[in-house]
């Protein structure tokens, strides 16, 4: 197969119409969601590749950490709308997200495991993002919920004259394993189930399967990190949230 | 009488625009025991809450020992105030792990004391909390405070649910402790035959406010306040 250009995508419009006849035929009545999605899709694509090209060409270290400071933004926003039990969830996710991600991405330069440039460094960060986005929100949620309907635990320990921490360590641990659960099971059937995505793309790119293969092993370590450090500093965060510094239940 | 092991002074609680306690002052001193009587709701709970600083009051002081209770790390201080919950709750998995949850230097023949003097089997030790009945959890959570070596007890109805034989062997036993430890005990009841029994001091709390305080015989047999005469009324009759 050669890269695919304008045609080929016109030519996949036909899949899109197969679609379209089908939700009629049968009165699914989702013709409309599929037009609307399918015409946003292409449009939000389009206008990420011409981004990137412009990305990519200027080589500028401030604009590749602009893109990822906006990745990071976006994600904490809609990490944060999927939590309900905290009041401002935004700040504590969008640092957790940071954090995670920035002290990710800067091991890896350092180890010179990638080049600092815009084309290894967006793609890659918009995976760390997209993770931590999902792992913080899980997190967040789960230590909230589960300290909220656990409080008589939490207060018979602290009357016992344990610490906020020490009251809270159960849970805490259960936390952060929520968060990291997406990226433990997938690396358990990674390969065996579903060709996951990075690798997936440079084999139809016509890369070598075993370098696709390699480049995938890194991105796996690479989210299982960032994720345990994002959910470690998001629950860090959120379990100082539910206390008062009386180690009191609020 | 001695010093004062806690001293409550004008102490308020405000939760929302609501008041749970109003200005209550009063003097506690070691070896006795106070029984706190009141219709639920009235705040002994929220009181109690306030003492081993659980919560945080909107309004007056606490002195412990001589020290307001703001001056000592709070962990320790809730050590010194041991407080024994209205639902008593025990961590997985064995009765000998929430001992050592409370004091994890305590021996086993410790251990196994505490169970004897509360009257329960030695055997229970290695026993699942699962297992237990509540009224034994209620006696486990009553040892496993006593682990913390505290100097006050704050008892929260802490024999709601135990047989009427067992109920008088367990508080032969706090006074026993209360006198020989040199404690100040405060034991929220719903019993007045109870409080007969301790046969010491009563604080009636109605609405969030003390409304009276004496020896327990007379603020039963005859009340000077408006709640206290509805109390006898309602649970004397
Ligand atoms: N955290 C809280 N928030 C709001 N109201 C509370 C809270 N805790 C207790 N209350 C209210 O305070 C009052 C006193 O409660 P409580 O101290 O439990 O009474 P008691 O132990 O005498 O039955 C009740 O009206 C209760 O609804
Ligand atoms: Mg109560």
């Amino acid at each position: 197969m050669n890269n695919p250009g304008m045609t080929e995508v016109l030519f996949s419009l036909i899949l899109v119409a197969i679609a379209i006849a089908i939700s009629r035929f049968w009165k699914i009545n989702v013709e409309k969601d599929i037009a609307i999605g399918s015409v946003r899709s292409f449009v939000q694509l389009v206008a990420v590749g011409y981004a990137l090209n412009f990305i990519f060409d200027l080589e500028s270290v401030w604009l590749i950490l602009v893109t990822l400071l906006v990745m990071a933004l976006v994600g904490a926003q809609a990490a944060s709308s999927r939590v309900t039990k905290i009041k401002s969830p935004f700040v504590l996710i969008l640092f957790s997200i940071l954090f995670g991600s920035f002290v990710t991405i800067g091991i890896m330069a350092f180890l010179n495991i990638i080049t600092f440039e815009a084309r290894y460094i967006i793609p890659l960060g918009g995976m760390i993002i997209g993770n931590s986005m999902n792992a913080s929100a899980l997190s967040m949620n789960r230590i909230t919920s589960d300290i909220s309907s656990n409080r008589l635990t939490v207060e018979t320990a602290l009357s016992l004259g344990k610490s906020w921490r020490e009251s809270s360590a159960l849970y805490f641990r259960d936390a952060v394993t929520t968060g990291m659960i997406s990226i433990l099971n997938s690396m358990k059937t990674v390969g065996l189930v579903a060709l996951p995505g990075a690798m997936t793309g440079m084999i139809l790119a016509g890369a070598d399967p075993l370098d696709a293969v390699l480049l995938q092993i890194i991105v796996m370590y690479m989210i299982l990190m960032a994720v345990a450090v994002t959910s470690v500093v998001v629950v860090e965060l959120t379990v100082r949230q539910l206390f008062t510094v009386h180690h009191q239940l609020k | 009488m001695g010093s004062p092991s806690l001293v409550v002074s004008h102490v308020s609680k405000i939760v929302d625009d609501k008041k749970i306690l109003e200005d209550i002052s009063y003097t506690f001193y070691p070896k006795n025991i106070y029984t706190i009587l009141g219709p639920s709701g009235s705040g002994k709970s929220s009181l109690l809450r306030l003492l081993n600083r659980l919560d945080e009051s909107s309004s007056g002081e606490i002195i412990f020992d001589g020290q307001t209770i703001d001056s000592y790390v709070v962990c320790e201080l809730r050590k010194k105030i041991g407080y024994l919950f209205q639902t008593p709750y025990l961590f997985e998995k064995t009765v000998k792990d929430n001992f050592l949850f409370a004091d994890n230097t305590v021996s086993n023949s410790q251990m196994l004391e505490l169970l004897a003097q509360v009257h329960l089997s030695q055997k229970m030790l290695e026993s699942s909390v699962e297992k237990l009945s509540v009224g034994e959890k209620q006696r486990v959570a009553f040892a496993r405070m006593l682990l913390t070596k505290p100097k006050i007890l704050l008892l929260d109805e802490p024999t709601s649910a135990l047989d009427p034989s067992i109920t008088e062997a367990f508080e032969q036993f706090i006074q026993k402790i209360t006198i020989k430890e040199n404690l100040t005990t405060i034991i929220v009841t719903h019993s007045p035959e109870q409080a007969m029994r301790f046969d010491q001091t009563g604080i009636l709390i109605a609405d969030g406010k003390i409304a009276e305080s004496s020896d327990i015989k007379s603020l039963l047999e005859n009340p000077q306040s408006d709640a206290g005469k509805r109390y006898k009324a309602r649970e004397l009759s």
